[in-house]
């Protein structure tokens, strides 16, 4: 059963902070979410042998030398830059 | 106007590459409003790139699309060009490279008009879940153009382009081309490097095309295939060629018609639509054979659970500090990390994020992601058995046409169970195409797919391409 304590692990897992009325209205949409998805809990599980990796990587290039990207060209798209490096809070 | 068209036209100069562009552009300007098909129009490095088109024109050296005027969905990194994936997170975000996609277009100086709006970082059906406002079918705009691609498809629609490149997760290039009466290719997984296309869901993910025509798709397909060191997963069994079957008899071709998609929850207009296709191919010759998908009932879920774990990962690295939107509050890094998040999504990639956590967060990994890989592989051997049977499968692409904008986008389970007939594709990884079968009694597209064995994109094409020269299609009133 989907309830709001659980909404608030998934947020914290999700790294997305809610209000109360966001959090309620969450609450509301997954329980009519995990409904549908509940069908694959039906799923005959003594059928195929599941594959975690369903792509192939048969063409993985060999490891070489190149370049990389300046690092202003990098760090252009942060708001808080500052000696090349990102702004953060404190830490510790 | 047709790609090869317009190539003729270019190459014997019976239009200049910046008159072209120009005319795309007034058309942009004067049309887009009242669809909302491009996020960013690149007016002016447009008809620079017509300019130097048009020097390698009149110099012989033009290639397959040089000076040819084509748009590129919002999730396709394109450099100095902002590629938002129509979020706030990403408004201001000005990518530091190209897709392989755009660098192998460049490569022969095509022209790039713009960036088309698309469904909130592509997780949607309808295009109206953007952060720069919804998307107008050109056909009726007070109906949705489906998506998440609706962007690319109603700029094709409404002749805002020649062509599109849109991606496809889940069915995001074929039910928009459907809904908006265009032609959508999404080719096999793999045969395009995905490298520079934004990830939602990287199992899934693939750039496709979306045009007037099935020949189109393929010539596009044809400028941008093939392995890439810069995409793991890209492949080295696409060949190109793939309007190489166009013209061939297609008469001892076998169609496998699965029954499961023509059941319940499948409109009565667009039944009779795809069935009369059946029938057009039956005249031809082409061997109908009755075939089963028994799995379809559990594809929604799967494709939901798979998509959206992969989506949470992938989308985890949106933290307000490397690049994209970062909030004003917060006074600790977690808090600002939460915060930006917060500010930065929508509701519809918030709700994914937590599905797909939900589905990975121990306790509940076993029941549904385990669960929804083992649908994946049981999927995949029931496409094997059917292909062992027949060439090609033939499909309503949508249970619908376009629908009213607000009737139903607002509701995530029926939108989710609207993706019924095209995310089995996506799971399975197999080519397919859409292209218009009909109209609906309100002038509405309806589509069918094609869909074909694993990089067999060749066929797919050439069987779409002679259905679309017999079919009298309608153009969009805009």
């Amino acid at each position: 059963m989907f309830n709001s304590d659980l909404t608030k692990h998934l947020a914290e897992l999700s790294k997305i902070e809610f209000t109360d009325d966001e959090l309620e209205q969450m609450t509301a949409d997954m329980t009519n979410i995990i409904a549908i998805m509940d069908k694959v809990c039906e799923f005959d599980t003594s059928k195929p042998a599941y594959a975690l990796d369903a792509v192939d990587y048969n063409d993985l290039r060999k490891d070489k030398h190149q370049s990389s990207y300046p690092t202003e060209s990098i760090t252009a798209n942060a708001k808080n830059v500052k000696n090349n490096s990102f702004v953060v809070p404190k830490v510790v | 106007m047709a790609l090869k068209k317009l190539r003729k036209m270019l190459d014997e100069k019976e239009i200049g590459a910046v008159e072209l562009t120009r005319r795309y552009l007034d058309k942009i300007e004067k049309t887009d409003k009242n669809v909302n098909s491009y996020i960013t129009v690149c007016a002016e490095s447009a008809l620079e790139s017509a300019k130097k088109a048009q020097e390698l024109i009149d110099a012989g050296e033009a290639g397959a699309f040089t000076g040819l005027p084509i748009s590129v969905k919002d999730n396709i990194c394109t450099m100095g060009v902002k590629t938002t994936c129509a979020s706030r997170m990403l408004e201001d975000f000005v990518p530091p490279y190209d897709a392989t996609v755009i660098e192998k277009l460049k490569k022969d100086n095509f022209v790039m008009l713009g960036k088309t709006n698309m469904d909130e970082f592509a997780m949607g059906g309808s295009s109206q879940t953007s952060y720069f406002g919804g998307v107008k079918n050109p056909y009726d705009t007070s109906r949705v153009t489906g998506g998440s691609s609706g962007g690319a498809a109603a700029s094709v629609a409404a002749g805002l382009c020649a062509a599109a490149l849109g991606s496809d997760t889940g069915g995001s290039v074929r039910q928009p081309a459907s809904f908006c009466g265009v032609t959508g290719l999404k080719p096999t997984y793999g045969a395009v490097s995905r490298w520079g296309l934004i990830a939602f869901a990287s199992s899934l993910d693939q750039i496709g095309v979306i045009a007037e025509s099935a020949e189109d798709t393929g010539y596009v397909l044809d400028g941008i295939y093939g392995y890439d060191a810069n995409d793991a997963t890209s492949s080295k069994k696409s060949y190109g060629n793939y309007t190489s079957l166009i013209g061939g008899d297609i008469s001892k071709l076998k169609i496998g018609v699965p029954k499961e998609f023509f059941g319940d929850g499948l409109n009565d207009e667009v039944k009779t639509a795809v069935l009369r296709a059946v029938e057009y191919y039956k005249q031809l010759g082409c061997e109908i054979i009755d075939v089963s998908l028994p799995s379809l009932e559990y594809a929604v879920s799967a494709y939901y659970l798979i998509s959206s774990a992969e989506a949470a990962s992938n989308l985890s690295r949106f933290d307000g500090i490397k690049y994209g939107f970062r909030s004003g509050l917060g006074e600790n890094f977690n808090d600002l990390i939460k915060n930006s998040r917060r500010e930065g999504f929508g509701s519809e990639v918030k709700r994914r994020i937590m599905l797909g956590n939900y589905a990975l967060c121990s306790g509940y990994y076993d029941a549904y992601y385990k669960n929804a890989t083992r649908i994946r592989t049981q999927l995949r051997s029931e496409y094997a058995a059917i292909f062992d049977k027949c060439d090609v499968m033939l499909t309503p692409t949508a249970p619908t046409t376009a629908y009213k904008i607000g009737e139903q986008e607002n509701d995530p389970v029926k939108m989710y169970l609207a993706d019924i007939y095209t995310v089995t594709v996506n799971i399975a990884g197999l080519p397919a195409i859409s292209t218009t079968c009909g109209y609906d009694s309100n002038g509405m597209p309806i589509g069918m797919s094609l869909i074909g064995r694993a990089f067999d994109e060749k066929t797919i094409i050439a069987v779409c391409d002679r259905f679309e020269k017999d079919f009298e299609r309608k153009e969009c009133a805009l």
